[in-house]
């Protein structure tokens, strides 16, 4: 009764928007039956092993015989061991270049999504065919269902790594260098991607979203994030500008043109503040704004804890406008 | 007699209870009156000289023979040392020299000092004799320059000291002495020039002024000069010190001159800094229109301090404003070649006019 409750309570954090077992994506499905083709290989060779282990300790008690024994050390040594990893090697090998594309330039195709791991947030930049800047983004991930994306990775401080478990992944993201990892969403949904590679004090507080929708949605969503429409309250841009956001952050469809920190644009849409660190709700916002080193330690945003009483809040509310 | 345990132990605990019965009965006179021993007297110089030449072994002097050096090394010494060292002004006055040790006159004294042996001192004081340590211990430069401006005070005229200091010349017969320094002493724009070290103070944006006026009296910009002179300004004359000066015309002097390469390192700089090492565009904060107007305004001030204060963020330890430190994490990223770059063109950008 209490084992059972046990598997149902453990399955049932298997699912979810971060879960390699609940895949999503072509390549996330081959992992997960990698994933299950090992576990039951791996049972039966624990049975086997164990088996062993109980007939010598209760029923073969006498000597074997030179003979059996050298049957038992050519079945159990050779024959069996061999042949199961050839046939998990076989298989984790044939799955392989379905997952790995070996060539970068055979992807040439692919819509390209250039996302570099900065401290501690994810630069977003969706790319035309010929490779120049369609738009920036920070923190989230559109893609559309059914089309295998190329996803360009890259980073100018330390190691991070990519990782969507939903749909596949991981490949690092190095400084110096460019890796490429392709995916295809096959079910729409929202997923949550994470750094797995220890880059810095917040390195588990830097996640993003990712958002699988069909074809029209993403065209939908391509251009909201183009244009950027003005948000309502133009006090609140004025605050923004007026102690200079904007040397670090953009807005599209305002002055706001820095490329140091995250872009802003349509922030509002957004699910959560800092990289997900905190719901995208004005508080919280403001709170960022105010303390980002006490939310995110290490983070490269200077607090503005000496801004005026209500200017926080008046630039978080013009913020969360903005869609 | 044999010397034993006994003894010694007894001895030990002895000597120093006799120790302090004397201290106790307060027979130790304290009096300056009546001086040391002379071997009392030799053996403490004694002690200090070895000291300090000791401690300099570790210090190397910067180039001290830019003049720019001296007015606000000038000026500070008239405030905080010429009481006791006396200037070619004014000599070393009775009550002075009743102390002890005597505060030396240092025209006697400064040539029998290296630079370095004379920062040791300036920066550390001497402990006992009543010279303090400079206010604070992130500003070597100041130290250095007040170094520089020892050196050419044993051949200084009263007509040099009154130029280079600031202080006004003695007052006629039967006029009243104004006050001897003032703001004006130093940031006199008739004073300063493209290479002075010491800030245009004309035209700087009010709240600036006034926040960086606090900030100094407060210890939150360390400077030993800026200190002892804003800290002894009442809180009240802050706001209409800031205002005289803000509402001033800021003159647009020929700058140094500099090759266009920089010139043109330093407006890509302030328009559009270098994003890729996290350095944002000077502009962005700095005179820009509806900017707060925290943010000081930098265009035609002397290329020398800015350099200088750019340095001194980059080394995270100018402080300031409230806002000071978001300019500290801009500057961490600046080569030595961005500050003279950045400081070279705003000091020769468009100095706006008045409205």
């Amino acid at each position: 009764m209490l084992g059972a409750l046990f598997v149902c309570l453990s399955l049932s954090s298997c699912s979810g928007v971060q879960s390699a077992l609940d895949p999503a994506g072509l390549e996330a499905s081959k992992v997960a039956t990698l994933f299950y083709v090992m576990l039951a290989g791996g049972g039966l060779i624990w049975l086997g092993v164990v088996g062993a282990l109980f007939y010598a300790t209760r029923t073969g008690r006498e000597p074997h015989s030179e003979r059996s024994a050298g049957r038992v050390i050519l079945w159990c040594g050779v024959i069996v061991p061999v042949t199961v990893l050839a046939a998990l090697l076989s298989y984790a090998v044939w799955l392989m270049p379905n997952m790995r594309p070996w060539a970068p330039g055979g992807e040439g195709g692919l819509r390209r999504i250039e996302v570099t791991g900065e401290q501690f947030w994810w630069r977003v930049r969706y790319l035309r065919a010929d490779g120049s800047l369609l738009f920036e983004t920070a923190n989230e991930v559109f893609v559309p269902v059914g089309e295998r994306v190329l996803f360009v990775l890259k980073s100018p401080d330390v190691i991070h790594s990519f990782w969507i478990p939903s749909l596949g992944g991981k490949m690092d993201m190095i400084p110096g260098r460019i890796n490429h990892v392709a995916l295809e969403a096959t079910k729409p949904g929202t997923y949550r991607g994470v750094c797995a590679e220890f880059c810095g004090p917040s390195h588990a507080l830097m996640a993003f979203s990712v958002e699988a929708v069909d074809a029209a949605e993403f065209e939908d969503w391509i251009a909201s994030r183009r244009a950027g429409r003005p948000a309502a309250d133009p006090g609140g841009l004025e605050l923004f500008l007026r102690h200079g956001c904007d040397a670090c952050h953009a807005i599209a469809g305002t002055t706001a043109d820095g490329t140091i920190g995250p872009s802003l644009t349509a922030f509002g849409a957004r699910g959560s503040v800092g990289a997900g660190t905190l719901p995208n709700t004005v508080e919280d916002v403001a709170r960022f704004i105010r303390y980002p080193d006490e939310i995110k330690p290490g983070s490269r945003m200077p607090s503005f804890g000496m801004l005026p009483e209500g200017d926080a809040e008046r630039i978080a509310a013009y913020l969360k406008g903005l869609r | 007699m044999i010397v034993r345990w006994k003894h010694l132990i007894i001895g030990a605990v002895l000597l120093p209870v006799i120790g302090l019965l004397v201290g106790w009965s307060g027979l130790i006179g304290v009096g300056a009156s009546s001086g040391h021993w002379a071997v009392t007297d030799w053996f403490l110089h004694w002690v200090m000289r070895n000291s300090v030449r000791t401690a300099a072994i570790s210090v190397d002097a910067p180039p001290l023979d830019d003049p720019a050096l001296l007015p606000h090394a000038a000026g500070h010494y008239e405030t905080g040392c010429a009481i006791c060292h006396g200037s070619p002004t004014q000599p070393r006055s009775e009550a002075v020299l009743a102390m002890l040790p005597v505060p030396p006159d240092l025209k006697m004294v400064v040539p029998t000092w290296t630079d370095e042996e004379l920062f040791q001192i300036v920066q550390h004081g001497v402990r006992f004799t009543g010279m303090p340590a400079w206010p604070t211990e992130v500003r070597p430069d100041e130290v250095w320059a007040m170094v520089a401006f020892l050196r050419e005070l044993p051949e200084m005229s009263a007509e040099r000291y009154h130029e280079v200091s600031g202080l006004h010349p003695p007052p006629m017969e039967g006029e009243v002495s104004p006050l001897p320094i003032t703001c004006e002493s130093c940031h006199s724009e008739r004073k300063l020039s493209a290479s002075s070290l010491i800030p245009s103070l004309a035209g700087q944006s009010e709240a600036y002024l006034l926040e960086s006026l606090r900030a100094y009296s407060e210890g939150e910009r360390p400077s030993g000069i800026m200190e002892v002179a804003a800290g002894t300004l009442p809180e009240a004359a802050l706001p209409d010190l800031a205002r005289y000066y803000a509402r001033q015309q800021r003159p647009q002097r020929p700058p140094l001159p500099a090759d266009q390469a920089l010139l043109d390192k330093g407006r890509m700089l302030a328009e559009r800094g270098r994003p890729g090492e996290k350095v944002p565009a000077c502009l962005s904060c700095h005179e820009k229109a509806g900017a707060n107007p925290v943010y000081p305004k930098l265009s035609g001030q002397s290329r020398p301090y800015l350099e200088r204060q750019l340095n001194l963020f980059k080394q995270g330890v100018r402080g300031g404003t409230s806002y000071s430190h978001l300019m500290t994490e801009a500057a961490r990223k600046l080569t030595d070649e961005d500050i003279a770059a950045a400081a070279a063109y705003f000091a020769q950008r468009r100095v706006p006019s008045m409205p």
